[in-house]
């Protein structure tokens, strides 16, 4: 909202800095910056005086002139203008000024005589229409300085306002909180205007078919108006505001709409059929031409006003192309009305169509005072500047009258919310300060009337913050004690994710935050098949659906870094996934997962260690030194049914019978297409079921004090054996005193076994917790172990 | 096996052996091993008078031969190890450590934890709610009816008819209060959705904290006593915040708070772009609607709703110009937090 300063002033005095006014505004909800505007010039024109003016040598219409214009040399400027003179201080554009984006000024010769710039009329500067001579400028004016030092300059209040104060949306509103902020009073013009024609009732008539729309309607015709330009002083309102200028009569509403706040319609009255005004709702389908040269296709729900036969306006929010007032408009009635505010959203959201109008009436206009006065306001203006003579009365539909509501505020209730001690003196004074009428008081209570400009007050809070707002907000100071009630339970999931994010950073991760948002083939691309949830009303095409996995995001990430030639990838994410679930009272699942990525060495470049890639192995081992740090076990992990077929490797990770994750790598083709220099290893984890199945207290186990001993074995078994089953069996029959077992080589070379067959060799730790063993205890130990490999498995020592 | 066997057989093991000694000290077992008083070379010699007469000659050239080269052998080899030793003396120190992988968490749960963990000081709980919301918990529980104008400050994306990506946290304070009985103190973290242009100020998606604290005689006076207590310990014990009213429907009186500038502390810099101050928040007593929505009395309790951006607050403090780097995950910028 753009408030233009000095008109402000003509509704109330302002004897303090602008700053504080600024700061007081924005303190009381007015969230306000200084802006300065006003007409400006090319670079490169600067004031210059005219030293001398000689005629043409070859033309009699042309004169030279010598220009000071701050250079050593004066300048020889051949000019066209019959004021141009000795003396006078003159706008002077020098060459290489651009006036218009397509002409720049060169040094030219004019009939021979060489120009070096121009000393411009008002027109060429694009300050006014005046072409009938130079622009003359004020004696004080500094020779050389740029001329825009010296054009006027509005100064220009720019308001963010919030959305519950529709009564601010005009510069009388904004001077009602200037006024109650600093204590002054507010002034609203008089008016004066006379009706010297006949009586209203018989030259137009007014029918409001749907008055649950439209609860009042008002209207008054002036006729015999001369529609031409306006007078400078409305041009420079309506353009500090950032209007256009139309003609005096549309430029006057223009006016009192952004005086008073109340949005006015002003008709071609002859233009209207049966000098009728019927305000309905549209017929389902009905086609309209507003304003902006569109064909409207309405619906039911939107309010129309039209003459005898046809729409002439959409009600509120635009009026019609045939019905506007032009040059040759003779006759004009003026709507002032007030319509519901949620009606005319409707149908502003319905046309995806917002002006100055539907927005005022949407947030809510007033049906009483400000509706009447806008409209009288109008009409002496209109009579003012356009001539013409105002028909006797205003047509008044108004069968319900809304009436302003009575609130009550308990002194006490103040105190309760705001801890600040007002008086009840203070308080009736804020309040008669915006206009809010005091009705009664005591030492408990005040009760008030609120106006009808105020729609956003309708109970006693609204009046508390009206106080506490007008008072000072920054005057409530904080307790030098708090107290309050401490809550008694500890979220457990943060501590967990926060646990969850140490261990991979202490892996060599970085944690990343992807785009929830992703393209259709993402969301289809979901390791986990979940039916993708689509946008109804997506920003763009790839980012139309909600992710269904961690890892697509990832890859993308991935795929970033990986244009942008970054070594080393290797990112994690904890975040929510969504799935299509009918059944949820938001209709989607949504699941807390931790998504891993790694395209990296397993160590950066060094001159101690040779390179080597973070395979599917590098994962698993990650993956199960984090489900170990979780307390997590058996665990095993087995191909699964989905296999989408860039994955190599790509298994299901289960704890006993519950799934908790995948874990996979990428084929190799993919990375030539991205150009990767090491396998993809992706992993994701559901941390919904990871939480529960964690374990945060780890008791204490004894510790053997007694020596352990170890004991390697190598065996050739077939190629297909999987060293699990053999790991497991080993476990089984190592006793309670085998502690650990490790695979350390595995060997596959059939030149030198068995074509077919591959070695194994683990290592064996055996430990008693109570004595020391000896080798006999290890050796029986053994046997039962070579024993149980051999005839179960086939397997033969190597 | 003959004395004979046993030599070569003695012979290959020790061959065998040699491979796998690195270091002095196995070097000397296997000196012990096979040269020692009762080493396997002695335990040969001293079997020779097992060895008929005839072949003793032989047997002792054999047993001899082959002592000396395990002799010489073992003494080449202790050669060979000690100047690896005395090598190790020079060996250049300055040569990198081992690279050992940096990790990193990203900024934003840096910054949330931090805050996290000052409102659990400050006697608040985490609550969370989802992402995908009805539009009951989005809006009009929280005082924001349908074909309410107020709803244009948060352009939403939707899912479903009713149903839409969550434009704030402030949907989990009705959430919790639907399944809590007061006193409630709760703090709700969160990513959050807006259907706005992307550009290096705004994105899709950002993060806020929400707070909420409903007790009997709540007022104003503690929320601003909270929001002074939580900028000392998040910015610096010189924090000073004002307040500026504004409109929530979900809070009434509303207000935004400014923070002094952590940087310039309020003299104005290019970080608080010369006015000194920077806008952290939106908070304001809870609308007694939101109370009646969920079934708390106004008259008998009062409270107070906050909701801090983080991620704005994260730029600002780091100096990122570009919101986009935040969810960009380009490693070289991840690795500098």
């Amino acid at each position: 909202m753009k408030v233009d300063l000095n008109w402000l002033q003509d509704y109330v005095d302002i004897d303090r800095p602008l700053e504080e006014i600024c700061n007081l505004l924005t303190e009381a909800g007015l969230e306000c910056r200084i802006v300065e505007s006003g007409p400006r010039v090319p670079e490169g024109v600067i004031v210059g005086e005219v030293i001398s003016v000689e005629n043409h040598p070859n033309a009699d219409k042309l004169s030279v002139c010598f220009v000071n214009t701050g250079e050593k040399e004066p300048a020889q400027i051949v000019c066209g203008a019959p004021n141009v003179a000795a003396g006078q201080k003159v706008p002077v554009a020098m060459v290489g000024t651009s006036l218009t984006p397509d002409f720049t000024l060169k040094k030219a010769k004019i009939r021979g005589v060489t120009s070096n710039g121009m000393i411009c009329a008002e027109d060429e500067l694009g300050l006014s229409e005046d072409h009938s001579g130079i622009m003359v400028l004020d004696e004080s004016c500094e020779i050389g300085k740029p001329l825009n030092n010296y054009l006027p300059k509005t100064v220009i209040l720019d308001i963010d306002l919030t959305a519950n104060r529709p009564d601010c949306m005009s510069h009388i509103g904004v001077a009602r909180e200037v006024a109650a902020l600093t204590g002054k009073s507010l002034k609203i013009p008089d008016i004066t205007h006379q009706e010297t024609g006949p009586d209203i009732h018989s030259l137009a008539q007014v029918v409001v078919l749907a008055s649950d729309g439209c609860p009042r309607y008002t209207a008054r015709v002036i006729r015999n108006v001369n529609i031409g330009p306006s007078p400078d002083w409305l041009k420079k309102r309506i353009e500090a505001i950032g209007l256009r200028p139309v003609n005096n009569v549309v430029d006057a509403s223009n006016y009192v709409l952004h005086e008073t706040g109340h949005p006015l319609h002003t008709f071609d009255y002859d233009k209207l059929a049966e000098h009728r005004i019927i305000v309905r709702y549209a017929e389902e389908g009905e086609t309209f031409e507003t304003l902006d040269h569109k064909e409207r296709t309405l619906s039911r729900n939107v309010l129309l006003i039209c003459d005898g036969k046809k729409p002439v306006a959409m009600a509120g929010v635009m009026g019609g192309l045939d019905s506007e007032i032009s040059d040759n408009t003779v006759n004009v009635l003026i709507e002032s009305a007030y319509f519901d505010p949620p009606t005319i959203r409707k149908g502003s959201k319905q046309q995806l169509l917002s002006t100055d109008s539907s927005k005022r009436f949407e947030r809510g206009t007033d049906p009483n005072a400000n509706c009447v006065y806008a409209q009288d306001r109008l009409a002496s203006l209109i009579l003012e500047l356009a001539g013409g003579n105002c028909a006797k009365g205003m047509i008044d539909v108004y069968p319900k009258k809304i009436e302003p509501l009575p609130i009550t505020m308990r002194f006490d209730r103040l105190k309760k919310i705001t801890s600040l001690d007002i008086s009840p003196e203070t308080c009736r004074t804020i309040f008669e300060s915006l206009d809010i009428s005091v009705q009664s008081m005591d030492d408990q209570t005040i009760n008030v009337l609120a106006p009808t400009f105020r729609p956003d007050l309708e109970r006693e809070i609204d009046l508390i913050e009206e106080i506490v707002r007008i008072y000072g907000l920054n005057k409530i100071q904080a307790n030098s004690r708090l107290q309050f009630s401490m809550s008694e339970t500890v979220d457990p999931l943060n501590p967990f994710l926060n646990r969850i994010r140490e261990i991979f950073v202490g892996f060599g991760f970085h944690e990343a935050i992807s785009n929830s948002l992703v393209s259709q083939d993402m969301a289809n691309a979901g390791i986990w098949g979940y039916a993708p949830v689509p946008l109804m009303n997506p920003l763009s095409i790839d980012m139309n659906y909600l992710r269904t996995d961690l890892i697509q995001p990832l890859l993308h990430n991935l795929k970033l870094n990986a244009a942008r030639k970054r070594q080393h990838v290797r990112l994690f994410e904890i975040g929510r996934v969504m799935e299509k679930d009918p059944l949820s009272e938001t209709t989607v699942r949504e699941h807390q997962n931790l998504g891993v990525i790694m395209c990296s060495d397993m160590w950066d470049l060094h001159w101690l260690r040779s390179p080597a890639p973070a395979d599917f192995f590098f994962g698993k081992g990650m993956l199960m030194r984090f489900l170990d740090n979780m307390g997590i076990t058996d665990i095993s992990l087995n191909n699964t049914d989905f296999h989408p077929d860039p994955y190599r490797i790509f298994m299901d990770i289960t704890s006993g019978k519950i799934q908790i994750g995948k874990i996979g790598e990428y084929q190799p083709e993919f990375l030539n297409k991205y150009q990767l220099e090491y396998p993809v290893v992706i992993l994701e984890l559901k941390l919904d079921v990871i939480f529960e199945l964690r374990k945060e207290v780890f008791k204490y186990k004894p510790v053997s004090p007694f020596p352990s001993m170890t004991r390697d074995i190598s065996i050739v078994v077939d190629k297909n054996m999987e060293s699990e089953t053999l790991m497991k069996e080993i476990h089984q029959k190592g006793s309670k005193f085998l502690k650990d077992v490790v695979v350390y080589d595995q060997f596959m070379d059939d030149r030198k076994l068995t074509p077919g067959k591959k070695a194994l060799s683990y290592r064996l730790w055996f430990q008693s917790d109570e004595r020391t063993l000896e080798d006999q205890d290890v050796d029986r130990i053994m046997e039962k172990i070579f024993n149980i490999l051999i005839r179960k498995y086939g397997a033969q020592l190597r | 096996m003959t004395l004979l066997e046993k030599i070569n057989h003695v012979r290959d093991q020790f061959n065998t052996d040699l491979e796998r000694i690195s270091d002095l000290k196995s070097w000397e077992e296997l000196k012990n091993t096979y040269l020692g008083r009762k080493g396997l070379v002695s335990k040969l010699f001293s079997r020779i008078g097992d060895v008929p007469p005839q072949d003793r000659k032989t047997i002792g050239q054999a047993l001899n031969s082959l002592k000396n080269e395990i002799q010489n052998q073992v003494d080449s080899l202790h050669q060979t190890l000690q100047e690896k030793v005395d090598e190790s003396h020079d060996v250049d120190y300055t040569l990198p450590g081992f690279p050992i992988f940096k990790g990193s968490r990203h900024p934003l749960t840096q910054a949330i934890d931090e805050m996290l963990s000052i409102f659990a000081r400050l006697g608040f709980d985490i609550a969370y709610g989802p992402e995908v919301e009805t539009d009951w918990y989005n809006f009009s529980s929280l005082n924001l009816p349908l074909n309410h104008p107020a709803r244009d400050m948060q352009d939403t994306f939707y899912v479903d008819e009713g149903i839409m990506l969550r434009t704030h946290t402030s949907p989990v304070q009705t959430r919790y209060m639907t399944q809590h009985k007061p006193p409630v103190r709760i703090v709700a973290p969160g990513r959050v959705y807006r259907n706005e242009a992307i550009s290096t100020r705004s994105y899709c998606m950002f993060h806020q904290i929400e707070g909420l604290y409903v007790d009997k005689n709540v007022t104003f006076a503690d929320l601003r006593g909270t929001l002074e207590l939580f900028c000392k310990m998040y910015f610096g014990p010189d924090a000073r915040i004002k307040f500026r009213t504004s409109y929530f429907p979900f809070t009434e009186p509303s207000a935004e708070v400014d923070v002094s500038c952590f940087l310039c502390k309020g003299k104005g810099c290019r970080v608080c772009k010369n006015t000194g101050w920077l806008e952290i928040l939106g908070c304001g007593m809870v609308d007694p609607n939101v109370f009646k929505a969920v079934g708390y009395d106004p008259e008998e309790v009062s409270g107070y709703a906050f909701g801090l951006g983080v991620d704005r607050s994260v730029m600002q403090k780091l100096d990122i110009p570009d919101i986009r780097m935040l969810f960009d995950n380009d490693v070289e910028f991840l690795k500098q937090f």
